[in-house]
């Protein structure tokens, strides 16, 4: 039984946007528990469940020792009994010993036990660049999970979004990846909308503009807002959207921009090579065709582990000046 | 247990002593492995699958120790746990032949025998990719006031694997009611696993060491699975893990492609079971008239069980997309079901 809760509409910085969503759906819902790695007294390595055992309890706020792949497939054992469980993994890199019980059993337990089981599970992975943790603290998995059926993949880039989409995401019956880019966890306030999206999945627009469409999610929807902003004073008019879902993907809102602007960039984090920037592209390019008027542009990482310094990290993942150069490239063809 | 009310209808007595129902779940499980090996040369079945016969005192054994609302998740060689736990012999044959009537529609085959309704959550064709779900599912209960336990089934080759010692780990940290089952049956694959791990009884010392209680028994004597089973199944309603090893053989070859005279002497199987046959072993116990009475039930259970199954609608290929998520307006292809 729901119990609906204030949703504490204050400007709020990511993680604690994150923090809240947990604290409102664990009130609103005693089924909903915490587990992971030091989410209880310590309140995770970034915080983000800071004084919630305090508030609910070791109970429901569950200190895992240091087995991902096993916490995980009790997470999902639990959640197949009706437990809404929320598995944090410390750093997203680590998931990959989790990956078993995510890929071959949480995003397929539905489908292969002809719906006699369902599998309402977040796993939240503290992910990408920008904290130079180096290369197996720094990665972007988001493609990985996107190829994935059975998954929900969401990639939240701001305040509201992670707080709206991380309440969504509990409520969801199917196991979610919930892509948290570590680098803005610390990063400015935001007023959290007091009212979730009307359409939860919709793709959103934070940037209107004519002359060329950039598409992104996470972190460097961030990035893309910063280089669409420098080049309009050349005069380049950029209309950004944000994704905040990888699956589903809201394709159509990038048809209706394209179809203004004729022109496509698509920004990741991710790796380029593979990655779901290409999804966007290859869909464009066959039901948008005849809107283009340039070839699809696409900036991502490169294919080369992350280092750990800034300089060098600045090399592989996309950086406001590699994006901007993308613009002016598609603008010029 | 829904096996034995499947082998009344075929007018057997009640079974009145626990020799009598071992022999009798073992001899309907054994004969379910039997009609799939026979059906699947036949040609009617494509794809693999790994029969457990020679197995059946371990399924049969621990599945006695338990209650109707009891879990159960298993590995790729999970037949018989399942028949134990309750999936009709008509559910997993049919599950083998791809039809609707199958424990999974058909959309599973031999490794994804599922049945929740009578608490068979099922195999996983992940070796040890089980355990954590059978804890964590106990451990629910157990939160919501039930003492109802869990146990999961592994092979010896999954004990090889990271998981077995984090699984056990991870249900000690956090009290859950599970009884882990080594079911040992000699090999992994083509890996004789006291190469791996020293002679049966090894894996269980290694549990011990982890100060969790466990027990070895050698599945030659199934009446010894089945105490030992009872004794553990109880302890483990008090909300804590336990483990058993049961040693068994496996008789046949891993699956039903393997080429195991590869790597063993042709006849081995097949002599080890003349020797030391459990089900064999329980005759004794038994009157005559008793096991013909048994024996005949069984047949006629699995008869009816292939002809139920032969006859099973195939899946719709309309409905190959069907189901791959709860949430409402998601197809497989993303919001198409919604736009």
């Amino acid at each position: 039984m729901r119990r609906e809760v204030w949703a504490g509409m204050a400007a709020l910085r990511f993680v604690d946007a994150v923090r809240q969503a947990l604290a409102d759906e664990m009130e609103a819902d005693e089924s909903v528990i915490l587990m992971g790695e030091e989410v209880g007294p310590l309140g995770g390595v970034f915080t983000v469940t800071r004084d919630l055992i305090e508030r609910f309890g070791p109970d429901r706020v569950m200190d895992a020792p240091l087995a991902e792949a096993s916490f995980t497939g009790f997470a999902l054992g639990a959640a197949t009994e009706g437990m809404r469980p929320v598995v944090e993994i410390m750093f997203s890199d680590f998931v990959m010993i989790a990956m078993d019980q995510i890929v071959n059993h949480a995003a397929k337990l539905r489908y292969m036990t002809n719906e006699q089981f369902d599998v309402p599970i977040v796993v939240r992975l503290p992910g990408g660049g920008g904290s130079n943790h180096g290369p197996q603290h720094s990665q972007s998995f988001e493609s990985w999970f996107a190829h994935t059926p059975g998954l929900i993949v969401a990639m939240p880039s701001n305040p509201s979004d992670g707080y709206w989409m991380m309440r969504h995401a509990i409520q969801l019956n199917d196991p979610v990846i919930f892509l948290e880019n570590k680098a803005m966890y610390f990063g400015a306030e935001q007023e959290v909308a007091d009212e979730p999206p009307a359409d939860p999945w919709a793709a959103a627009v934070p940037r209107e503009g004519s002359d060329l469409t950039i598409v992104s999610a996470g972190r460097m929807v961030g990035r893309c807002l910063s280089a669409a902003e420098s080049i309009s004073t050349r005069g380049i008019d950029c209309e950004v959207i944000d994704l905040r879902y990888l699956w589903p993907m809201d394709v159509d809102t990038v048809f209706t921009s394209v179809a203004k602007t004729s022109r496509l960039l698509v920004v990741s984090e991710a790796v380029e090579f593979c990655g779901w920037s290409g999804e966007v592209a290859s869909r464009v390019a066959k039901d948008a065709f005849t809107s283009l008027d340039a070839p699809i542009f696409r900036v991502g990482a490169l294919r080369c582990p992350i280092p750990v310094g800034v300089a060098l990290e600045d090399e592989i993942i996309p950086t406001v000046e590699r994006i901007e150069q993308a613009v002016v490239d598609c603008m010029d063809f | 247990m829904r096996w034995a009310q499947d082998l009344r209808r075929h007018s057997v007595g009640d079974l009145a002593t626990v020799e009598e129902q071992l022999f009798a779940l073992m001899l309907l499980i054994r004969s379910v492995e039997a009609a799939i090996e026979r059906t699947h040369r036949a040609a009617k079945i494509t794809g693999s699958f790994h029969s457990s016969l020679g197995q059946e005192s371990c399924a049969a054994g621990v599945s006695l120790a338990l209650r109707d609302d009891d879990i159960v998740t298993s590995n790729h060689r999970g037949h018989g746990h399942a028949v134990g736990k309750g999936v009709s012999a008509e559910a997993v044959i049919a599950e083998m032949f791809r039809r609707t009537n199958g424990s999974s529609g058909g959309r599973g085959g031999s490794m994804h025998i599922h049945n929740r309704s009578v608490g068979f959550y099922g195999e996983t064709a992940i070796v040890g990719g089980g355990l954590g779900w059978a804890s964590g599912a106990a451990w629910t209960r157990k939160r919501h006031g039930s003492d109802a336990i869990a146990v999961a089934y592994a092979g010896d080759g999954a004990f090889a694997n990271g998981i077995f010692a984090e699984a056990i780990r991870v249900a000690d940290f956090w009290e859950a009611p599970c009884l882990f089952v080594c079911e040992n049956n000699g090999w992994a694959h083509s890996m004789p696993s006291d190469g791996v791990f020293g002679p049966a009884g090894s894996i269980t010392n290694v549990v011990s060491a982890m100060n969790v209680r466990s027990e070895f028994v050698d599945g030659r004597d199934a009446v010894k699975v089945y105490e030992t089973g009872c004794e553990l199944v109880e302890y483990v309603r008090t909300g804590k893990p336990a483990f058993i090893e049961v040693a068994v053989h496996r008789v046949k070859a891993h699956s039903v492609n393997d080429a195991d005279y590869r790597y063993r002497p042709k006849n081995e199987g097949a002599e080890w079971l003349r020797e030391y046959d459990p089900i064999n072993s329980l005759r004794a116990s038994i009157r005559v008239e008793q096991q013909h009475a048994i024996e005949s039930a069984v047949s006629a259970v699995v008869d009816e069980a292939l002809e139920a199954a032969s006859n099973g609608a195939l899946p719709e290929t309309s409905d190959a997309l069907r189901g791959i998520y709860a949430t409402r307006g998601l197809g497989w292809d993303g919001r198409a079901e919604i736009r």
